[in-house]
């Protein structure tokens, strides 16, 4: 579970982060410019990025509040460093709870090695889409 | 163990001095929480009986 594979029994059919995580969500590296990314990363009709290094391993996060930095910026110097991620296998309500009390707008799912399992948006936490359950 | 110096928040949960919250890593976090006990909340890790882990 924790390596974000599929899982079987009864109590496999409560949705977890793994589940509702978008899996498409804008990545980039460190030495990019936060102009570039931010550009890349609006076209897409997305409002964050992960930041990860060559083996998806996160490093770092561009909410809104970032991405809206100076433009010249590396994304090294703009991002928020060190996220608190979530693991793969918590039941999504769960999460549901924490993000809305501490009005996260998105938070990175990952595996316990830290690598990038998708980027999980409040909106689908707290209203999973029929296909994750 | 002594607290570490200069820690802004005390954990909504068990009380333990902390820097940020460490669900949303802001430090006026309304709901502070410790990583120990955000864990344990989400099943991530199994609670600790005593703060010191003995």
């Amino acid at each position: 579970m924790a390596a974000g594979l599929p899982t079987e029994g009864t109590n496999a059919q409560r949705p977890r982060a793994a589940d509702v995580a978008r899996k498409d969500a804008p990545t980039c590296g460190l030495k990019e410019r936060l102009g570039d990314v931010r550009d890349r990363v609006r076209a897409r009709g997305w409002d964050s990025a992960v930041v990860v290094n060559e083996e998806r391993v996160v490093l770092g996060l561009l909410r809104t509040k970032e991405l809206d930095k100076d433009p010249v910026q590396l994304i090294e110097q703009a991002m928020r460093p060190g996220p608190s991620t979530f693991r793969p296998y918590v039941a999504i309500d769960e999460i549901a709870h924490f993000m809305v009390e501490h009005k996260l707008e998105n938070a990175p799912i990952t595996t316990s090695d830290g690598r990038l399992v998708g980027l999980l948006l409040q909106g689908d936490a707290v209203s999973p889409p029929p296909e994750a359950s | 163990m002594s607290e570490p110096a200069g820690t802004m928040e005390k954990c909504s949960r068990c009380g333990r001095s902390i820097e940020l919250c460490a669900c949303c890593d802001e430090l006026d976090c309304g709901a502070p929480i410790c990583y120990a006990c955000l864990n344990a909340a989400l099943g991530q890790a199994m609670p600790q009986p005593h703060a010191h882990g003995g």
